[in-house]
């Protein structure tokens, strides 16, 4: 007679529906997980530790690769946390740009997310339409800042530079004839904004297009449908923010409870779900990316009739115009002193937290008045979402337990910090 | 792939030991081994608009179907034993990529107690790619860099 | 806003009275410190009492202020502490709680799971980089750093780039550690300057 007992596997930490570095030790009865127990800080950088070592600025770049799915919205929070600090005003235009980049990252997010979800539970070709759009808004990224993902592009006091006047075009070589060139560059003749009002026109074209792929799709229906249900209730005392929460019928946003920036003056919607499972947070993350797409409109209108400075005139806290440095003698000074010494931050603690495209993502800094930071936690979404991976899972079939980290939308970089 | 002469229609001959290069140029298959930020841009190198596969470069989640692993990100290590152990498992003959700073030397995160500083402190490095993270191009040109180095091994004439 | 603030100092000093030891509202935001000894009751009080309902434990955050303003710290007899940013939904607002453990040597505080179970996680990781022992806590093992790790890197004395260091040892065919083997670098040191050094306003 075969004896009867509980299997224990391991789950990563190199597998490709990991979405990552997790390693999670299953205790299997059958096929069904009794236990589930996340091992995390694979990834584990010391980002915080390092932030200490640098200045409040050269932090800045630490905090893109933290979040590397959604990396302009992490610089957002850790900027916002030093200018509550310092007390600073932020230009309206650079607040504009910045709700418009955080609109663009929560697509790019969702892309992502719903993308990988696909293809982990088994639907491969979304991931490849959603990547489609996301090498478009990478394009922006590139354009405004000059890299495709980490861009650095919100500094304390505004943003870096203003949008460019021209976006980069593609070129006759030995693979693309004039033809091919002429479509690719059809949306690129005029300045950035052009090109991004042409996406938000065609976006949600392509959103239907994911709807079809998946929203009425058996397969996929039957993967998420009823797993991963999360009650309000549970959802509340678990910590969980964005879609997580949402998704479980409570209707918070920090972009309509606590505005910040400049999202009292755009007119959006918080999508909610019902059930609180995987398929109906799938949907409110369908919805979210349409209600980006309508902020990114708004935004692109303000902006084209709207000029003016997108970075603050105090020259303590951002480096003035290389004319003017050339110039005057007290700007050549305040130059020298930035980037030798780096923005003195008056001493306190704040937490500054945004609605970040997986929940809600903090910056708890602590200044003791020097130029770098005293301590400076990075609250996670994601954290808090892994951690009630044991109750999500339990009960569930081992493959729904992939269903749940993909619906999760696990980064490590945030995670492990 | 060096034709070495043609002698009548119809009949190529060229030396084993670039049919065998050729082939292994022809289907590298990467270990999907992504650990941070690189991992996206190596996503994006095989989605649709630098797509792998039309180089015979299809990813496989598996290292004993794989000849090649590209480390993309940041090592730990925490992380740094279940690499090396991914990369034994992979079949003779294989190659290693180093995709970005972190992987290359630690990169930003150089000074930090917890960081690999270098992936070739685990295991042989055969290609760096340098980039914070780099492109998805310049993954690209690593993989052409790797394949032009394949190409000049001699397996058979030593 | 801060109106509203303001309407929650009071009635956290109304419903807290002699337990708070100091509650300051800077910034927008309301910092109360407790004693280590009340910080559990405390938290279930927020948690309960109709007029607060704390409902979201967002974040646990361990503090180290051995190092604060260069020394400046020296008067404050205690080292370590925890802060929890509390959430609510009902009244939308935010609090930050804090708490100093009493023995530096051996800093214990009472774990918060019973109140919020997200705090599981948090104090986890607050125990693994800062050492800081949470009472009552279901499992209170490391979470980030390796397994085997020595030490609390987030501790002031200890060094960014560590003790210790990893390679392959292709003897012993596996992944070693071995002394660190790099120096440490400072390219900006870190400086405190005067009082309103680099206050906005005069600029």
């Amino acid at each position: 007679m075969a004896e009867i007992r509980n299997y224990t596997i391991n789950f990563g930490p190199q597998h490709p529906a990991a979405h990552g570095v997790l390693r999670l030790v299953l205790e299997l009865d059958g096929e069904v997980v009794e236990r589930a127990d996340p091992h995390i800080g694979l990834l584990h950088r010391g980002t915080e530790k390092l932030a200490e070592t640098r200045t409040w600025v050269q932090s800045v770049p630490y905090m893109d690769r933290l979040d590397y799915v959604s990396m302009m919205c992490n610089e957002h929070a850790y900027c916002m946390a030093i200018e509550r600090l310092l007390g600073l005003e932020v230009p309206l235009r650079a607040q504009y740009i910045r709700v418009m980049f955080d609109e663009i990252t929560r697509i790019l997010n969702h892309l992502m997310g719903i993308g990988s979800h696909g293809l982990d539970i088994g639907a491969m070709t979304i991931i490849l339409y959603t990547f489609r759009e996301r090498e478009d808004l990478m394009d922006v990224y590139e354009a405004v800042s000059g890299a495709r993902m980490h861009a650095a592009y919100y500094r304390p006091g505004g943003v870096y530079r203003d949008l460019p006047e021209r976006m980069p075009q593609y070129e006759v070589n030995r693979f693309k004839n004039e033809k091919t060139v002429r479509e690719l560059n059809a949306a690129r003749g005029g300045s950035l904004l052009d090109f991004l009002e042409d996406f938000t026109e065609r976006f949600p074209g392509y959103c239907d297009e994911y709807e079809t792929l998946l929203s009425d799709n058996r397969i996929w229906k039957q993967r998420t449908v009823g797993i991963g249900v999360v009650s309000p209730e549970e959802a509340l005392e678990r910590g969980f923010s964005g879609p997580m929460l949402r998704g479980s019928g409570i209707a918070w946003d920090l972009r309509k409870k606590q505005p910040y920036e400049v999202y009292d003056r755009v007119d959006f919607d918080v999508p909610v779900g019902k059930n609180g499972d995987c398929y109906d947070r799938y949907l409110c993350r369908m919805e979210e990316m349409r209600q980006s797409n309508r902020i990114i409109k708004q935004c692109i209108e303000w902006l084209r009739a709207n000029p003016g400075p997108v970075i603050t005139d105090n020259h303590k806290v951002a480096p003035p115009p290389r004319e003017q440095m050339k110039a005057n003698m007290e700007e050549l000074i305040h130059h020298f002193k930035l980037f030798t010494e780096g923005i003195h931050v008056p001493a306190g603690e704040v937490y500054a937290a945004i609605e970040h495209p997986k929940g809600e993502f903090g910056v708890y800094a602590v200044s003791d008045g020097a130029n770098k930071p005293y301590r400076l936690k990075l609250r996670a979404p994601g954290f808090a979402h892994l951690a009630a991976m044991d109750e999500l899972s339990r009960g569930h079939m081992i493959a729904d337990v992939v269903a749940i980290i993909g619906t999760m939308d696990i980064v490590f970089g945030e995670i492990d910090r | 792939m060096s034709i070495e002469g043609v002698f009548r229609e119809g009949f190529v001959t060229t030396s084993l030991d670039a049919v065998i290069n050729w082939t292994r140029t022809g289907s590298l298959w990467p270990v999907t081994f992504g650990l941070a930020c690189c991992a996206v841009e190596m996503m994006h190198s095989g989605m649709s608009r630098y797509d792998l596969d039309r180089f015979g470069i299809i990813f496989r989640a598996s290292p004993r179907q794989s000849d090649l692993m590209i480390v993309a990100g940041t090592l730990c290590n925490k992380m740094a034993p279940a690499l090396r152990k991914v990369y034994d498992q992979m079949p003779e003959p294989r190659w290693v990529i180093s995709m970005g700073s972190c992987a290359n030397g630690g990169g930003y995160y150089h000074y930090s107690y917890s960081v690999v500083r270098g992936c070739d402190r685990i295991v042989p490095v055969d290609v760096y790619v340098p980039g914070c993270p780099p492109t998805a191009e310049a993954l690209l040109y690593g993989i052409f860099q790797l394949q032009n180095k394949i190409k000049r091994t001699n397996t058979i004439a030593r | 806003m801060s109106a509203k603030l303001e309407r929650l100092a009071q009635t956290l000093r109304e419903i807290l009275g002699d337990t708070l030891q100091s509650l300051v509202n800077d910034r927008g935001e309301v910092t109360i410190e407790v004693a280590a000894a009340d910080y559990l009751r405390v938290a279930q009080t927020l948690r309960d009492h109709a007029d607060l309902r704390f409902e979201q434990l967002i974040d646990v955050s361990g503090l180290d202020y051995a190092a604060y303003g260069n020394g400046a710290h020296e008067g404050r007899p205690k080292r370590f502490a925890a802060a929890a940013h509390l959430l609510s939904i009902k009244h939308n607002w935010r609090l930050r709680l804090r708490a100093f453990a009493d023995d530096d040597a051996f800093p214990v505080l009472d774990s918060l799971v019973g109140v919020w179970p997200s705090a599981n996680w948090y104090e986890r990781e607050t125990f693994d980089l800062y050492g800081i022992m949470f009472s009552g806590h279901p499992d209170l093992r490391r979470i980030l750093t390796d397994y085997g790790f020595v030490g609390h890197p987030f501790r002031k004395d200890f060094p960014v780039s560590g003790h210790v260091e990893m390679r392959y040892d292709p003897e012993a065919g596996r992944v070693v550690y071995q002394p660190v083997t790099i120096e440490p670098r400072e390219n900006t040191p870190r400086i405190v300057r005067e009082e309103n050094y680099g206050d906005v306003g005069h600029g």
